[in-house]
């Protein structure tokens, strides 16, 4: 085959993936806006569900979703910042740094499901707390602790050396230039980390559905030990019967709910990103 | 090492706990609850009855979960939940697991788990099969609808979760054996959505619902009886127990019933509770 | 040391100290609770067949499952993301660039449930339809699935990888009268390579983990395909068996910890791929977070 025409096939092949590409993945979004928006109105989003969800709406879905994560938020975040502080500025042996970097990290790595059954043996099992939402906030911060580390670590690390040099000269002592100068910094990174750890947190099934939710008959929790619902789950339960064209289009709506929601704690979370980046630059 | 880790996660546990209750306070409007789960064949009486149960009680949630019945009897016995649904007996296993654990069953109603096939099958011919075909369908040895009666395709066999309490009372009808391995089996599935959802999708399936499942896309077959009779899956023939594979639906509680939990089986089995378990499908206790 | 520095040491110290130790706080439970199958079952473990009401615990058909399903997305989702990523980093307008780069990362925050929810009314249906089988859940379709599911993940990150090449490897090829194709291919390729690679690793870990999704499509038998590489049948992973079945075993039985082993298995499977990717071509630091 002739150089030019080998490059005019990879030059078709390159098009031709993205286009296909892009083809799959705006099917995707096609779909789901689609059968989402006919789904959705004034009642399905401030009812409760009814007959297995095949009715009514998903206020009490969103409420659950809200808290689980709102509540993982406030766990996640003081951890992260005391992780993120600690990594940069106390820690400064090359190899335990990089073994404090891989447990972290690794969490990142850690399937979903995994922490469902972790979740299930030491607080529902061994802690005895039953199937409970604030164990389902517990898991999710511990889930999307390495991204909220990351993002504050950034944070703290794009602090120029002279800002903590002057705070010293200033006569501040080394905790003072933490809470004064790095804590304000770290903590903007980090709940840019956050957004994006919260847009993952809300949509995952597997970590909180066998130690958070329930089916239903519990709108607000009354306690900390009762369980709510969430719209995983209850997109899990509608798919499972998908072939009652009510429970589906159901599912759809609440498809599109949560992928709106997802939507805007990623966007919230890359913009602060992006906020960061140029301010780094400057 | 491994103490204080458990140590330090419990007190950070209960210390979070304690701080962030005090957050929370504005929603507690400290309702009693009372966590029902297990069998999805009990779960619409038991969700509908909720629903109802909560109008005239209203400082009583009755949180619902489905899971099936294994679920539903693991879950009672370790206290993770007030009352279990059931659609089958509790095992021999099951109560050596838990010796400690003082199982009490009440009979809501009564219901079928009928064979069912896609309606491709049903309309092209095979409504009625014998227990051994349908034994012999699950076994593998019959796999193709011409064996029975109908078009030549392949049969798709859809299984279930092997402590779902349809498949219990299932295989001990047709197999002999309420944990009998389905070698013929090409899917399997968790619940009755599940299974209807599948047979429903398919032209060839093979599967076994509960009786209030069964609908124009998943029809029940009716058993050829070894005198020649046909029983067809109907109210009356789960009621005077013609149909061969009946089954109590069951809800278990750890002891005897006690506060909310015993008002709300009393409901259950009230007229009112009893409608909805006609309503929902099933046969009503007399 | 005044009081305030004291307790603020030992605020970062103990989160820390508290993060660091999760991921072998979760190791150690799994092991401890896995410990039961792996004494009384020992090798039957890697058996094939399961069947808890006999005391049979083989987790081959989900192991077979997982590798088979993971194997699949991954042949589909690398070669289209990697020629994808090549389209967006070195075709596309830089303008248009950013536009595309955030639309990617929104797509790969798509919760797992809805591709499950996906799976189950369109694709399954069509799998079924396309190669006339007898049911659409199959081995296969989990494939394709996360195929799907994790393309932008494999597109933004080899997308990055190949940004990062600098201008002047491309311009120095160029003017070496290379076309286009080669200049990638010689000068733009071997540079990015390890990061490629890491991003496949990536996604490799993900898709093995991936529950929701592989759960509703897959048939969920326990059984071995005949012969082994025909995908077009039911299978099991270790993930849609563990989202299956966990629930309904007791706490502290066999089977419940057979179960255990099987997510001991998956977790030691993924953080093998996590830490080769962390430890040689991916370090999460010089990026910001994914």
């Amino acid at each position: 085959m002739s150089r030019e025409l080998t490059n005019r096939v990879f030059s078709t092949a390159t098009w031709f993936a993205a286009g296909l590409c892009g083809l799959v993945l705006f099917f995707m979004f096609a779909i789901i806006t689609w059968n989402g928006i006919r789904a959705i109105n004034f009642e399905f989003l401030f009812a409760a569900s009814r007959n297995f969800g095949a009715a009514g709406g998903i206020f009490y879905q969103i409420i659950g979703s809200l808290l689980l994560i709102l509540f993982a938020a406030l766990i996640c975040l003081p951890l992260a910042l005391g992780t993120a502080i600690f990594k940069s500025e106390y820690l400064h042996n090359a190899r335990v740094q990089k073994l404090c970097a891989i447990l972290v990290y690794g969490l990142n790595g850690v399937p979903s499901v995994i922490f469902g059954i972790f979740g299930l043996i030491f607080f529902v099992n061994v802690l005895q707390t039953g199937v409970s939402w604030f164990v389902g906030s517990i898991i999710l911060a511990i889930m999307m602790l390495p991204t909220v580390v990351l993002a504050a670590y950034h944070a703290i690390n794009s602090v120029p050396e002279i800002y903590r040099e002057s705070a010293s000269a200033l006569g501040l002592n080394r905790w003072q230039v933490i809470v004064k100068v790095l804590l304000p910094q770290a903590t903007s990174g980090a709940i840019s980390g956050l957004f994006l750890g919260l847009a993952r947190a809300i949509g995952e099934t597997a970590p909180i559905m066998f130690i958070a939710t329930a089916f239903s008959g519990i709108d607000i929790p009354g306690s900390f030990l009762d369980p709510v619902t969430s719209l995983p789950t209850h997109i899990l339960a509608l798919a499972q019967q998908a072939v009652d064209a009510r429970a589906l289009e159901n599912a759809w709506g609440a498809s599109l709910v949560l992928i709106s929601l997802v939507t805007v704690f990623s966007t919230l979370g890359l913009w602060g990103r992006m906020k960061l980046k140029t301010s780094s630059l400057r | 090492m491994k103490n204080n880790i458990h140590k330090s996660m419990k007190n950070l546990a209960t210390l979070t706990l304690d701080s962030l209750f005090l957050i929370l306070v504005f929603s507690c409007s400290r309702t009693a609850s009372v966590q029902v789960a297990g069998s999805t064949t009990v779960l619409p009486v038991v969700s509908k009855a909720a629903e109802q149960f909560r109008v005239k009680h209203a400082d009583v949630n009755i949180i619902v979960n489905a899971g099936g019945s294994g679920v539903g009897i693991n879950q009672l016995a370790e206290r993770k939940i007030d009352l279990g649904m059931a659609s089958r007996d509790i095992t021999q296993i099951e109560l050596t697991n838990y010796p400690e654990v003082d199982f009490v069953t009440h009979t809501i109603g009564r219901d079928a788990v009928v064979p069912v096939v896609s309606s491709e099958v049903f309309d092209s011919g095979v409504q009625a099969l014998t227990l051994a075909q349908i034994g012999k369908i699950y076994l593998g040895e019959i796999r193709n609808w011409q064996e029975a009666g109908g078009p030549e395709r392949e049969i798709l066999v859809v299984d279930k979760e092997q402590s779902r309490g349809t498949r219990h009372v299932f295989m001990q009808v047709v197999l002999g054996d309420k944990v009998a391995a389905a070698p013929g089996a090409d899917l399997v599935l968790g619940s009755n959505n599940e299974e209807q959802t599948a047979i429903a999708q398919s032209d060839a399936a093979i599967g076994m619902l509960s009786n209030a499942w069964i609908n124009k896309d998943v029809r029940g077959l009716s058993i050829i009886m070894p005198d020649g009779s046909l029983v067809q899956p109907e109210l009356a023939n789960i009621a005077n127990g013609s149909f061969p594979i009946t089954r109590a639906l069951l809800l278990i509680s750890n002891g005897p019933p006690r506060g909310d939990v015993r008002t709300f089986i009393d409901f259950v089995l009230s007229e009112e509770g009893q409608t909805i378990v006609e309503e929902a499908g099933y046969v009503r206790l007399k | 040391m005044s009081a305030s520095s004291r307790i603020g040491k030992g605020y970062v110290v103990g989160s820390t100290f508290l993060s660091a130790a999760m991921i072998l706080v979760i190791i150690l439970f799994l092991l401890m609770n896995s410990w039961d199958a792996i004494r009384q079952t020992g090798l039957q473990l890697f058996t094939s067949e399961w069947n808890p009401a006999q005391d049979k615990f083989g987790i081959l058909p989900m192991i077979c499952g997982s590798v088979a399903i993971t194997a699949i997305a991954i042949a589909i989702a690398l070669p289209l993301g990697i020629a994808t990523a090549i389209f967006t980093s070195e075709v596309l307008p830089a303008g248009l660039r950013l536009y595309v780069k955030s639309l990617l990362e929104l797509l790969a925050g798509i919760p797992s449930i809805i591709y499950g929810l996906i799976g189950v009314v369109f694709l399954s249906v069509w799998v079924e339809q396309a190669f006339d089988l007898q049911s659409g859940r199959t081995v296969f379709t989990g494939g394709l699935l996360l195929a799907v599911m994790v393309l932008p993940t494999i597109v933004t990150l080899s997308d990055d990888a190949l940004h990062h090449v600098p201008q002047k490897y491309r311009e120095a090829a160029k003017s070496l009268g290379f076309y286009n194709y080669e200049v990638i291919r010689n000068a733009v390729l071997p540079i990015a390579k390890p990061d490629i690679i890491g991003a496949a690793l990536l996604g490799l870990g993900r898709v093995l983990g991936e529950t929701m999704a592989v759960m509703l499509v897959v048939g969920s038998i326990d059984r071995i395909p005949e012969p082994f590489y025909n995908v077009f049948v039911p299978g099991q992973t270790l993930t849609s068996k563990l989202g299956r079945e966990i629930a309904e075993t007791a706490f502290g039985s066999l089977h419940f910890s057979a179960m255990i082993f099987m997510g001991l298995i998956l977790l030691v499977f993924v953080l093998l791929v996590t830490t080769i990717s962390l430890t040689y071509f991916y370090n999460p630091e010089d990026r910001l977070y994914e």
